[in-house]
């Protein structure tokens, strides 16, 4: 993907969910205008980004809600919830499209279809009370590529190179002669012209008061060309040309053809690589380079000390040097370290903004009344927290709208206001992050899950009727559970709370449930706010595979049968003139020992205390970055193992603590 | 110069630039049933475009370019055709 793709992708992502707040505090605060304004401002430039690409569709619609977005200013009693879902159906859409974008570089194939759909319905709310029973007037923006396809249709026919066709609509600055600029002269460059319009900005003045160098004209050309060899020919005046790739318009626009883009569509994206990009707070970006320069100085004052070493300084002096040298290193690695890691924050609002709208399209769905909000959007956590945490919110926020709410007449009767409260708090807990989301709906009634239970099987029965009602509500997140009777569009998709709970493990987190019935639930999240990644070697022993820190490794070797010394019912070998002590790792583990293969063994040599021991281990199987989870709960006390961690495989990794198994 | 007058005709020549707009103006205003020359054109500078397709005189050649003849002239007599008793003056 180029640059400006990926930048667009970017922006977009912030403007999309820009408009989406906006529009929905509209809903709440119709009168305020700042709302509109900004809904306005962002479709508006969205439109505009969406312009320099070939993103026709995406065009269509963003400007069909930036023209209802400029006539509800004029006329904010007209704000009401039907404008505002359609609005966000066009926002949503756009969102859609933009992931797709991300990940192919072109619009899904169904796009065209859907970008006249969300006009048209724009468009028809626009018209609205003016002609309620008129006909469906030509678009004012895919107006004019209608009108220049049909228009065109018949020439491009006859063009050899008729399978791609790109729309021009070029309006030159009314100084564009001063700067040089002589707008038919670019467009004669364009390849492959099929078909050229010409009209007036503003209507012509009397002919005595006509200037003729003030550019009163727009051009609208069709060229059979690419996109891309259109748009390099206006490049220089890319803020007076928007240009279209209407290959795939044919047949919205009701003209015959016969031409199909999607060969080349699929090219491209095969092509399309996807890309990680973090948007970062510059003081940042600073303090790392601060850091870089003071690392530039420390280096500077070795080569000093290099130079001592030539014998003139005395041996103190030298040594005193090289440690005020590494202390100052040190710190600054170790500032280095958390300034690298503090690029990688995130705040949660990034994530929780997409909520509001998600929880209202899923009450809207249900018919249920809902009053969402939310608190501790600053709250920051590393990047891969806080993106691994959207997807299980959404579940979670979901299940609150769908299950946790109880009808309208069963709240009112219990006293409580008609609106279920689904609050969503983010907030940390000395270096965790701890995220719930509650509600003030019927909660969890332990009985409904004890009989679910059984009948599901997920425990044995009379385990399941010793349980307290607190470990069995915890059954909701076993795999295999969920009680909702009616499995609707928003739950029961196959998802249940037990990918919840996988999600939340995969980032080293743990998930409870809190819950009193009658007065609502909470869902806790509890994580660490940085993943941090160990590295470590594989080895295996036998058919297992093990999982060595490899900060404790000091080197590997090869060793030869013959140069094994047994000492007194041990065993050692001689590594650069010392003698090292050699164990074997199945003798540690206390597994059945493969006898030694080719006349030798594979030795990890490792600091154990003082003493470099070799451990002698059947083969080196790589080095791997994990996640690794302390042992928990019963294998807490296992000796000799530091932690687990989860393989691509779904295999269970443990991690040794050699010291500890020799100790 | 790649505009002259011959006679009740405006004749454009060559490659007309921004500065050929102006006496086109002129001319065509001091006297509006002119008729323009294009036989000889190979471009038209967008000024000089624009003042034709203003004023709508009637056109005369197809130009010596392929734009001029495919894209230009045609604009020109499309515009002209339907307005050409109306011209204002």
């Amino acid at each position: 993907m180029d640059d400006l793709l990926q930048h667009f992708v970017v922006e977009a992502r912030e403007l999309v969910q820009q408009a989406s707040d906006d529009l929905l505090n509209m809903e709440r605060e119709p009168s305020v205008a700042a709302h509109l304004d900004g809904a306005f401002r962002a479709v508006h430039t969205l439109k505009g980004s969406v312009g320099l690409f070939d993103f026709a569709p995406m065009g269509l619609a963003l400007h069909a809600a930036e023209d209802l977005l400029g006539a509800l200013k004029g006329a904010p009693a007209r704000i009401d919830a039907d404008v505002i879902d359609l609005l966000l159906d066009c926002v949503g859409q756009t969102e859609r499209w933009v992931s797709a974008i991300e990940q192919t570089g072109v619009l899904p194939p169904d796009a065209a279809d859907e970008g006249y759909r969300l006009a048209r319905a724009l468009r028809s709310q626009l018209e609205g009370e003016a002609a309620p029973d008129g006909p469906a007037i030509a678009d004012a923006d895919g107006g004019w590529i209608e009108d220049l396809l049909a228009a065109g249709s018949r020439r491009a026919e006859r063009t050899p190179n008729s399978l791609t066709l790109t729309a021009i609509r070029y309006t030159p600055r009314a100084d564009c002669f001063f700067a040089g600029d002589d707008p038919l002269a670019l467009l004669r460059s364009v390849p492959d012209l099929v078909h050229v319009r010409a009209s007036h900005q503003a209507p012509w003045p009397p002919a005595a008061e006509i200037d003729p160098f003030a550019c009163n004209l727009r051009l609208e050309a069709l060229s059979s060309a690419g996109y891309e060899a259109v748009k390099a020919v206006f490049r220089f005046v890319p803020d007076q040309v928007v240009i279209y790739d209407v290959t795939g318009y044919e047949a919205a626009a009701g003209v015959e053809a016969g031409r199909d883009g999607s060969a080349t569509r699929e090219r491209r994206s095969a092509t399309a690589g996807t890309s990680r990009t973090l948007r970062v707070d510059a003081a940042r970006i600073d303090r790392l380079a601060d850091l870089v320069g003071e690392m530039v100085i420390a280096k500077n004052g070795l080569a000093h000390i290099a130079a001592m070493g030539d014998g003139s300084a005395a041996r103190e002096d030298l040594v005193r040097s090289v440690a005020a040298c590494q202390a100052t290193i040190d710190r600054l690695v170790a500032d280095m370290h958390r300034a690298v890691m503090d690029v990688r924050m995130m705040p949660m609002r990034e994530i929780f903004r997409r909520f509001p709208r998600a929880v209202r399209e899923s009450a809207g769905q249900l018919g249920t009344l809902v009053e969402f909000s939310m608190e501790g959007e600053d709250v920051e956590a590393d990047k891969s927290v806080t993106e691994g945490l959207a997807e299980p919110l959404l579940h979670v926020l979901r299940n609150a709208v769908a299950h946790g709410a109880e009808p309208e007449e069963v709240r009112l009767a219990a006293g409580k206001p008609s609106e279920v409260r689904i609050i969503l708090r983010a907030r940390r807990e000395g270096d965790r992050l701890v995220v719930e989301v509650s509600d003030d709906g019927r909660g969890i009634d332990p009985e409904r899950v004890r009989r679910a239970a059984r009948e599901r099987g997920l425990a044995p029965a009379d385990r399941i009727t010793l349980m307290s009602d607190a470990e069995v509500t915890d059954l909701i997140f076993a795999p295999g559970f969920s009680t909702a009777s009616d499995v609707t569009d928003l739950s029961g998709r196959g998802v249940g709370m037990d990918a919840v709970r996988s999600a939340i493990e995969r980032l080293g987190g743990q998930v409870a449930v809190q819950s009193r019935p009658g007065h609502g639930t909470t869902i806790r999240f509890s994580l660490p706010l940085t993943v941090v990644m160990t590295k470590v070697m594989t080895v295996r022993v036998g058919s297992e595979t093990y999982g060595i820190p490899i900060e404790g490794v000091l080197e590997t070797a090869y060793l030869p049968t013959s140069h094994i010394i047994p000492i007194q019912g041990a065993e050692a070998f001689v590594l650069r003139d010392r003698t090292v002590p050699l164990v074997r790792l199945a003798d540690l583990l206390r597994i059945p020992r493969a006898r030694d293969r080719e006349g030798g063994t594979k030795v990890l040599v490792m600091w154990v205390g003082d003493e470099r021991v070799g451990i002698a281990v059947d083969g080196f199987a790589g080095r791997i970055d994990i996640l690794m989870r302390p042992m928990a709960g019963l294998l807490a006390s296992l000796p000799g193992v530091i932690g687990t961690t989860l393989m691509g495989d779904g295999s269970v990794l443990m991690i040794l603590d050699i010291p500890e198994l020799i100790g | 110069m790649s505009v002259r007058l011959a006679g009740d005709a405006i004749v454009l020549e060559g490659p007309c630039r921004v500065e050929d707009a102006e006496p086109l103006l002129r001319w065509l205003q001091e006297k509006p049933g002119r008729v323009v020359d294009l036989t000889d054109a190979e471009h038209l500078h967008t000024a000089v475009f624009q003042v034709l397709l203003a004023l709508r005189p009637t056109i005369r050649g197809e130009g010596k370019d392929t734009f001029v003849r495919d894209w230009m002239v045609p604009l020109l007599s499309a515009a002209q055709a339907p307005g050409a008793a109306r011209t204002e003056g």
